[in-house]
C-alpha cells in the first residue's frame, strides 16, 4: 500500500510501542536504581547507576535467589522433559489410532485445555498428601505433566499428520522395533513441535504461580515467582530486593526463550521443505 | 548356504487359528501400541485431572472441611447457597466485566497493531519485539510492575498532577475502577498474543487478492475489510477463545495486587473467591461448588465461541 504520507506509519508505531515499552522500562531501570530513589522517583534514569541491588540478593544469607532459581530450574525442567516424552509417544498413538476409542480419548484430553486450576487444586492437595507428595518438588512436577499433557498432545498429534506413514511402514519392513522407529526416525523430524511445546511450556511452568503455591507450601522454600510474591508480602518497601529478584528471575527464561525461538524457526522452515 | 535358501522358498506353517485367536493376534500389537506409547501419558493425566474433577464433584454435594469432622452429603445444598451468597454473585458480575473488556480490547487493539507492524526491517522487528515482550513475562513480575505504575504516588498519578489533575482517580485504591485497572493490566499482557496471531494470519494473505482489489479500484479500507478481513477469521477464532479462557481464570493478579479489595470484594475474581474460599477458609465443599460452576461456564462459553467463530470460517 502506498501511503501518501509515508512517515506516518513509523511515527505512530513508534508512539504506541513506546508508551507500551513504559511498564518495562520501570522493570528494567530500577533494578539499577538506588532503593531510595526508585521509592522517589521510580521513571527517572539511574544516578548513579549501581548493582548493589543484584549483588546484594547473589549474597542475602537467606539464599533467597539461589534457592528459588534451583527450585524453578529443577521443576520446569523435570516437568518438560518428561512431558516432551509422554506427550510425543502419546501424539504419535493417537495420530496413528483411527479407532472409536482412540477419538474419544483425543476429545477427552482436549477438554484438558480449559479447565481451570482451581477445579482440581484442593483434590490433589489431598491425592500428594496421601502418596507422601504434597510440598515436594516430584509433586508438583506430577501435577505439572498431568495438568499440560494436552497442550503437547495436541501440538504433537497435530504436526504428526506431516509425517508420511509409509516412512514408518518401511523401517518395520526393515525390522526396526516400534521404539526404534519412533526415537530414531519420527522424533527428529518432530522437532519443531517439540521446539513449540518446550518454549510454551517452559515459559508457562516457569512462570506458573498458583500451582507452585499451594503445592510447594510455604516450607519447602519458593520458585522464582512464589519468591517475588513473598518478598512483596513480606518486605512491602524493600524495592531493591523486589526489582532485582524481578531481573534476575527473568533473565533466565528470557534467555531460553531467544534460544529457542531461533531453532523454532528454524526447524519450521527445515520441516517445510523436508516434508 | 546362500544358494540353498534362495533355492527353497521358506514355507509359511499353516496354521489353523480359531477366530478369537487371529482377533486377538491383531489386537494384541494395538493393545501394546497403547501400553508403551499412549497409558504413561493417559494414566498421569487421569490422575492428575479427570479423577480430582469427579472427586471436586464429590466435594461440591458435602459440607468437606479438612478441620472438622462430620463431613456429610448435603446433595445441592451447596450450589442453592450460592444463588443468594453476595461474594458468589459479585464476583460472576466482575468476572463478567473482566471477560468481556479482555476478549474485545486486546482482539481490537491487537489487530490494529498487528496491521501497522506489518512490514519487513529491523525497525518493525524491533517493534515487534517490544510487544511480544510481555507474553514470557511472569503474572507476578507484570502485576508488580503495573502495581508500581499505578499506585496513588506512582508515576501515572505524578503524570497526571504535573499536567494539572488536581484529584487523580486511585486506580487501584478506589473499589469502583480497581477491577478496570486490572483489566487494563491484562489487555497489555495478553495483547502480545493477539498481534502474533494476527500477524500470522496478515502474512497468509495472499498478495495477488490485494493486487486484484487495488486493479479494481477498491479503497484500502475496503479491502481490508473485504479481502483481508475475512481472511483473519481463523484467526479472530484463535484469540477470542484463548483470551476467553485466560480471562475466566485471572488469579495472579488479584493474589498478587489488590487480594480481592479495595473494599469487600470488588476485584474478587471466581477463579480468586474459589482459591480463597478452599484454602483460607477451608470451607471445600462450597468452594468445590464454586469451582465446578466456574468449570461448566467456562466450557459453555468455549463450546458457543467455537461454534459461532468456526461458522464464520466455512462461510467464506
Amino acid at each position: 500500500m502506498r501511503s501518501s504520507v509515508p512517515w506516518l506509519r513509523p511515527v505512530v508505531a513508534l508512539v504506541i510501542g513506546g508508551f507500551f515499552f513504559v511498564p518495562l522500562y520501570l522493570g528494567i531501570i530500577n533494578t539499577f536504581k538506588d532503593p531510595e530513589q526508585i521509592r522517589t522517583n521510580p521513571l527517572s534514569f539511574p544516578e548513579p547507576l549501581t548493582f548493589k541491588n543484584i549483588t546484594t540478593l547473589l549474597s542475602r544469607p537467606d539464599n533467597l535467589y539461589w534457592a528459588s532459581l534451583t527450585n524453578s530450574i529443577l521443576v520446569t525442567g523435570l516437568s518438560i522433559v518428561v512431558l516432551t516424552v509422554l506427550s510425543a509417544t502419546l501424539g504419535h498413538y493417537l495420530a496413528r489410532t483411527a479407532s472409536r476409542w482412540g477419538r474419544a480419548l483425543m476429545v477427552l484430553l482436549l477438554c484438558g485445555l480449559m479447565i481451570p486450576p482451581q477445579v482440581i487444586l484442593a483434590p490433589i492437595t489431598f491425592v500428594l498428601r496421601a502418596v507422601g507428595l504434597m510440598s515436594t518438588l516430584p509433586g508438583l512436577v506430577l501435577f505439572n505433566v498431568g495438568y499440560y499433557v494436552p497442550f503437547g498432545v495436541f501440538v504433537f498429534t497435530g504436526f504428526m499428520r506431516s509425517v508420511p506413514r509409509e516412512l514408518e511402514e518401511a523401517a518395520a519392513i526393515d525390522g526396526a522395533t516400534r521404539g526404534q522407529i519412533f526415537w530414531r526416525i519420527v522424533f527428529p523430524l518432530l522437532r519443531p513441535a517439540t521446539a513449540s511445546v518446550l518454549i510454551f511450556l517452559g515459559v508457562w511452568i516457569w512462570n506458573d504461580f498458583i500451582d507452585p503455591l499451594i503445592i510447594l507450601g510455604p516450607s519447602q522454600g519458593t520458585t522464582i515467582t512464589t519468591g517475588i510474591f513473598r518478598s512483596v508480602g513480606v518486605w512491602r518497601t524493600d524495592y531493591g530486593t523486589i526489582f532485582s529478584l524481578m531481573f534476575m528471575g527473568t533473565i533466565p527464561v528470557l534467555i531460553f526463550y531467544l534460544f529457542l525461538q531461533k531453532h523454532f524457526v528454524k526447524g519450521l522452515t527445515g520441516g517445510a521443505t523436508k516434508g | 548356504m546362500l544358494s540353498d535358501v534362495a533355492a527353497r522358498p521358506r514355507k509359511r506353517p499353516v496354521v489353523k487359528r480359531s477366530r478369537r485367536q487371529r482377533r486377538s493376534a491383531r489386537v494384541w500389537p494395538r493393545v501394546w501400541h497403547f501400553l508403551s506409547f499412549g497409558a504413561p501419558g493417559v494414566l498421569i493425566y487421569v490422575c492428575f485431572v479427570l479423577v480430582p474433577i469427579l472427586v471436586s464433584f464429590g466435594y461440591s454435594l458435602t459440607n468437606y472441611n479438612p478441620f472438622r469432622v462430620n463431613t456429610r452429603f448435603v446433595g445441592l445444598q451447596n450450589y442453592k447457597t450460592m444463588l443468594s451468597d453476595d461474594a458468589f454473585l459479585t464476583s460472576l458480575r466482575i468476572t463478567t466485566i473482566l471477560t468481556l473488556i479482555v476478549v474485545i480490547v486486546p482482539n481490537v487493539v491487537g489487530l490494529g497493531i498487528a496491521v501497522l507492524l506489518d512490514r519487513r526491517g529491523w525497525f518493525y522487528n524491533a517493534l515487534r519485539s517490544v510487544f511480544f515482550t510481555p507474553m514470557v513475562l511472569s503474572s507476578v513480575v507484570i502485576s508488580v510492575l503495573w502495581r508500581r505504575m499505578l499506585q496513588d504516588d506512582g508515576p501515572i498519578n505524578d503524570f497526571l498532577r504535573a499536567v494539572g489533575v488536581h484529584d487523580p482517580p486511585g486506580w487501584l485504591s478506589d473499589p469502583d475502577i480497581a477491577i478496570y485497572s486490572i483489566a487494563l493490566i491484562l489487555c497489555w499482557q495478553m495483547l502480545g498474543f493477539c498481534v502474533v496471531i494476527y500477524l500470522a494470519g496478515l502474512a497468509g494473505v495472499p498478495k495477488e487478492l490485494m493486487e486484484a482489489a487495488e486493479i479494481d479500484g477498491a479503497t484500502p479500507i475496503r479491502r481490508f475489510r473485504q479481502v483481508t478481513w475475512p481472511l483473519l477469521a481463523p484467526a479472530l477464532t484463535v484469540n477470542t477463545v484463548v483470551l476467553l479462557i485466560s480471562a475466566f481464570k485471572i488469579f495472579d493478579h488479584i493474589q498478587v495486587i489488590t487480594q480481592g479489595g479495595p473494599g469487600t470484594g470488588s476485584t474478587a475474581t471466581i477463579a480468586f473467591l474459589s482459591i480463597q474460599t478452599a484454602f483460607v477458609d477451608n470451607h471445600q465443599g462450597y468452594a468445590s461448588a464454586e469451582a465446578i460452576v466456574m468449570l461448566v461456564t467456562i466450557a459453555v462459553l468455549t463450546t458457543i465461541s467455537l461454534a459461532v467463530l468456526r461458522r464464520r470460517e466455512v462461510n467464506l
